[in-house]
């Protein structure tokens, strides 16, 4: 007994010393193979088939399954359910609904929807995305060292868009923020027009003023600066095929082929200079104790609930809307009187729009103004 | 043998019960002074040894231990589009065990918040260049024959506060963006067989059913090969956060592409060229031009343990101890990983562990003498389309630091000789700077 556990310490022991000096692999460098172009999926990964009834060697798939079809489930849409439902428009513009509109409107239409969180103009700077002051030369830009000084890319709609299809698209369907699909065709057509004109977007060569009128017809003459600047193609007849080549050839994204083993040069260790570790919510701690009680704030009830739904939006972020619990954002406020907040709550008031957006009751809107006057007390 | 090893134990067992048995008689009767040298923890009976423990029906839907609550997703603001609706909660990868994501701790990215969506008011319309449009309900669509598979969703976006230098010192925050769970759902190719998919279509408009009616394009390819409509993970139905009740599962691509609260599946001859696949989600290079379209995940792998989170400051000299991680590939299935001591100048084989599964995490272990000197740890995956992970040099050279998306380069941690773990890069910025003022300049010239 004695003996034998002699002997498994020590050939313990000697793994454990191979173990301190890795054993190099006597190849400098060894290269993966992987299948050929053709046995490639359009993603140039592996295509895994179905074998012995068994997918990618490991799952189980009843052989049935590729045999039999014939499921009855469901049924035929209607028409008017395809049509309400295909609200999309693509880059060919098939899907884009008749209206029109002007930049003039679009800029009154921006300063009550929108600048509140993209800025005048679109210009940024509230910490949502900037829509307008980019140069489409900016996109060569790289800030490899951010003490530098230089200037980094600028992605914005004029410069970096291809289409502006997706923006008559996006805004009609994911905006405004707070409650997106409400915004009439027509107001579409004008705030469309006022983002492409203060991106000095051009129509057949002609800037887009204020009176210009955007219908259809004119707003599919539209070609974006940058509608040369992505790349593999895959609007052409080869379609996916394209992307096939590009991603089936690691080269051109920087990934490798070949496994260096010895003596490579990969570089300098370079430390954290500039930590964001500070911002993490909440703090990173790998403490295994009990949480801390945490004091009732009254959040709990229904008002609560609805600002949290309804007008945490905006009125979570000091950028753009008082937050309740702010109390010198919100004692000037209070002064002019529950009154006068309900009014203005309701039926907008600069910056703020009737009932933030909503189609709440009117109790209801001023059940919230009556919890945010209360938190902010 | 056996027999011994059997009387062994069952001696030892007695042994501690009459040990036991005579710790709580002197506790109860009369207190022995504990010794400097003994373990209250073990010398006292333990909390729960001399009270009732919860109820069965204390939590009907159970919750994890109180004592585990700073294992949980976490934000920052940074990494928002301005607030918390546009944002993402990062997954705390260093606390995993194994490949599977509790759902609770599913990365939670959302484009205009977390959609409640009603299920019994749930529809899916599938249209355009089909033979046979279908609107089906959610109690329809679940009567297909299922099939649960394994993978990570990752977004692209995962790891992109890196590309100019490191900047987070917490292994949630550098690789946070990615989870796994074991899906179920219908294969797309099944489903459709009853749809008849038109020759003539060669793309999908996957749309959801939230704020941002996340719409992004799929090839005809991808739905026909290995993409499901996916309405559990885990055992149990989607989260909300993952798309409750139904989303799209397109293995190994990127996150944004598995469209979440999917509601309408739209077949047509050309892409679309959504917002997330021309504003978002493409990578500019030094060229000035950019990539569209990037599908999948490559090739990628980072050391979980040690991590800045899981640090070797209690381990002696000398100490045995298992270094080990995730790798994982969108372009099929990890072959291998392998790890450095020395920042990436000499390399040597780890070994896989668990299930080794198709565009899955794949746990990989190294058993290592730790000699208390620092070192420079990093690990390299590889896999079987022939890919293998590139040092961050040679990632940037070819992409340049303005791409946001897709970063797959070696991670690298510095162990110090206290076992501090720091997030660390090595890499070669005056060869980086070299290649990409020559693409700069070439397409100058162009
Ligand atoms: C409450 C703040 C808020 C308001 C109000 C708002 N937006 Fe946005 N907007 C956002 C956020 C957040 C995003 C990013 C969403 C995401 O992450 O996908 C965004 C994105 C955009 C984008 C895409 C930007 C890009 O470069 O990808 C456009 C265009 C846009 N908004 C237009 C508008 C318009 C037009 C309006 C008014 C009708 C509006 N927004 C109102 C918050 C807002
Ligand atoms: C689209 C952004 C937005 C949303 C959504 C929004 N608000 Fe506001 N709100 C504002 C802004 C901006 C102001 C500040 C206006 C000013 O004084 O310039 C404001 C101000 C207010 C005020 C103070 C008015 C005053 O006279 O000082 C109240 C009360 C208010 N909002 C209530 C609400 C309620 C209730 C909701 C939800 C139902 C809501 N808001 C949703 C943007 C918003």
């Amino acid at each position: 007994m004695l003996k034998l556990n002699r002997k498994t310490v020590s050939v313990f022991a000697s793994i454990a010393l191979a173990l301190t000096a890795p054993a190099f692999a006597a190849e400098k460098e060894i290269k993966v193979k992987g299948p050929s172009f053709k046995e490639r999926s359009i993603d140039g990964a592996v295509d895994y088939k179905v074998k012995n009834g068994t997918y990618a060697g490991v799952y189980k798939v009843n052989p049935q399954r590729d045999k039999i079809k014939g499921f009855s489930y469901g049924r035929t849409p209607t028409a008017n359910e395809i049509k309400a439902s295909d609200i999309d428009v693509r880059y060919d513009w098939q899907g884009l609904p008749d209206g029109k509109g002007t930049a003039a409107k679009g800029d009154e239409l921006f300063n009550k929807h929108c600048s509140m969180c993209h800025g005048d103009f679109g210009a940024g700077g509230k910490g949502y995305p900037p829509l307008s002051g980019g140069e489409k030369s900016s996109l060569k830009n790289q800030l490899l060292d951010p003490e530098s000084g230089d200037e980094p890319p600028h992605k914005v709609i004029g410069s970096y868009w291809p289409y502006a299809s997706t923006l008559w698209w996006y805004v009609k369907t994911g905006m405004p923020f707070p409650h997106p699909m409400s915004l009439t065709n027509d107001e579409v057509y004008s705030i469309v027009a006022y983002l492409l004109s203060v991106n000095e977007v051009q129509i057949d060569g002609e800037d887009i003023d204020d009176d210009m009128v955007i219908d259809k017809k004119k707003l599919m003459k539209v070609v974006m600066p940058n509608v040369d600047g992505f790349y593999p193609d895959v609007n052409g007849k080869d379609g996916a095929l394209n992307m096939k080549k590009f991603l089936s050839n690691p080269q051109n994204y920087g990934t490798q082929t070949v496994r260096c083993m010895k003596n490579c040069e990969p570089g300098e260790v370079v430390h954290i200079k500039n930590s964001l570790d500070e911002g993490i919510i909440p703090p990173v701690s790998e403490k295994r104790d009990l949480p801390k009680e945490k004091k009732s704030s009254g959040g709990d009830n229904k008002y609560a609930k609805m600002f949290e739904a309804s007008c945490n939006s905006c009125h979570g972020n000091s950028a753009i809307a008082p937050v309740p619990g702010d109390k010198e954002a919100w004692a000037p406020r209070i002064k002019q009187g529950k009154e006068t907040l309900y009014e203005h709550a309701l039926k907008g008031f600069k910056g703020m729009p009737p009932k933030g957006g909503t189609n709440l009751p009117d109790a209801d809107i001023k059940g919230i103004v009556d919890y945010m006057i209360e938190k902010s007390k | 043998m056996e027999n011994r090893i059997e009387n062994k134990t069952e001696q030892r067992r007695g042994f501690l019960k009459n040990i036991a048995a005579s710790v709580v008689a002197a506790g109860a009767l009369a207190p022995v002074s504990m010794s400097a040298k003994d373990d209250p923890a073990l010398i006292e009976e333990p909390e729960w040894g001399k009270k009732l423990g919860l109820p069965v029906d204390k939590y009907l839907y159970g919750v994890p231990s109180p004592y585990e609550h700073n294992v949980k997703r976490r934000v920052h603001k940074l990494l928002s589009s301005g607030d918390m609706y546009a944002s993402v909660a990062m997954c705390p990868i260093q606390d995993l065990e194994g490949i599977i994501t509790p759902n609770g701790l599913f990365f939670n990215r959302a484009h205009g918040g977390v959609a409640i969506v009603d299920p019994n008011k749930y529809r899916l319309i599938i249209h355009g260049l089909v033979e046979k449009p279908l609107v089906l309900t959610l109690d329809q669509l679940k009567r297909y024959p299922s099939e649960s598979r394994i993978h990570f969703i990752e977004c692209p976006a995962n790891g992109s506060t890196g590309w100019r230098a490191p900047q987070f010192n917490t292994l949630q925050f550098m690789k946070g963006m990615m989870s796994q769970a074991e899906w179920t759902g219908v294969k797309l190719s099944v489903l459709l067989k009853d749809v008849g998919v038109k020759p003539t279509a060669k793309w999908v408009l996957a749309e959801g059913s939230d704020n941002s009616h996340m719409g992004r394009t799929i090839p005809i390819e991808k739905i026909m090969d290995d993409a499901m409509l996916v309405w559990a993970q885990n055992g149990e139905a989607l989260r909300p956060e993952q798309g409750y009740p139904v989303r799209l599962l397109v293995p190994g691509w990127e996150g944004n592409l598995n469209v979440k609260w999917l509601k309408r599946l739209e077949f047509g001859d050309k892409p679309w060229h959504a917002k997330e696949e021309t504003s978002k989600y493409t990578m500019l290079t030094p060229t000035g031009k950019a990539v569209r379209y990037f599908w999948p995940m490559e090739v990628n792998s980072v050391i979980t343990h040690p991590s800045p989170d899981k640090p070797w400051t209690d381990l002696k000299k000398g100490d045995l101890v298992e270094i080990q991680g995730l790798a994982w590939s969108g372009h099929g299935t990890i072959k291998g990983v392998d790890i450095t001591f020395d920042g990436g100048k000499n390399w040597v084989e780890a070994s896989l562990k668990g299930l080794v599964l198709p565009k899955a995490w794949t746990r990989f272990s190294y058993i290592y003498k730790w000699d208390g000197k620092p070192i420079i740890l990093g690990s390299r995956a590889y896999d079987d389309a022939g890919f293998v992970q590139p040092t961050i040099t040679e990632e940037v050279s070819k992409m340049g630091v303005e791409g946001i998306y897709h970063r797959n380069a070696i991670v690298t941690w510095e162990v110090t000789a206290k076992g501090e773990v720091n997030n660390v890069h090595v890499r070669d910025y005056k060869k980086e700077r070299e290649s990409i003022e020559k693409m700069q300049k070439g397409a100058k010239d162009a």
